[in-house]
């Protein structure tokens, strides 16, 4: 079972690296991470789930 | 902070040096212990002040990004809630956590190593301080 569940993190990143690599060609039709944080950063509430999942990922991977 | 802002670059090298620097000490720490709480609760507490003291009371949204589709967001979020249903799937699976890995448990396999978890810290500094630049601005100033 553990090849199949490291197989689906492996996709679930590449998809991720293959995005942010459409997001860079000049006929993108996705946008780059960047933009995405951006849009996020700038929402009434998407910035306070934002920052606190920031924290909580900070806490939990380093400290706790 | 943009790059017509004089003396930016070099604050932006300043604080890249110094987030490295806070990193690799960081990276020293073992979880569960004073020193890791002190040491990730520090940026923790810089980014809540940096946010109530500067980040405007009500946001302006940033403009939409240059691209040819109509939905440039869809992708991501459709990402994301995979993601988040696959965590949750590892999360409540029967069996070990090496059957059923979860992003914390591949993280604290990379938090093994100094150098690589040192890079995981300046990873996240680096995440928490794009948040903040991105958050202080309004939508007429955004790229």
């Amino acid at each position: 079972m553990s090849a199949v569940s490291y197989a689906v993190w492996a996709v679930l990143g590449a998809t991720a690296l293959a995005l942010w690599a459409r997001s860079r060609s000049s006929r993108a039709t996705t946008a780059g991470p960047a933009a995405v944080v951006g849009r996020l950063a700038t929402g009434s509430l998407a910035r306070v789930v934002l920052v606190l999942t920031w924290m909580f990922a900070g806490w939990h991977l380093f400290a706790r | 902070m943009t790059a017509a802002e004089p003396g930016g670059g070099w604050r932006t090298t300043a604080l890249l040096v110094a987030g490295a620097a806070y990193a690799l000490g960081a990276a020293a720490t073992t979880p569960f212990t004073w020193p890791a709480d002190a040491m990730t609760a520090l940026p923790i507490v810089a980014v809540a002040v940096v946010v109530l003291a500067r980040w405007p009371l009500r946001p302006q949204p940033a403009p939409r990004p240059e691209v040819r589709g109509h939905h440039p967001y869809r992708a991501w979020v459709v990402l994301l809630v995979a993601a988040v249903a696959w965590e949750l799937a590892e999360y409540l699976a029967r069996g070990s956590r090496g059957a059923h890995p979860t992003l914390s448990s591949m993280g604290d396999a990379i938090d093994r190593t100094y150098l690589l978890k040192a890079l995981v810290f300046f990873g996240w500094l680096c995440v928490g301080g794009f948040i903040v630049g991105r958050g202080m601005r309004t939508g007429t100033s955004a790229p």
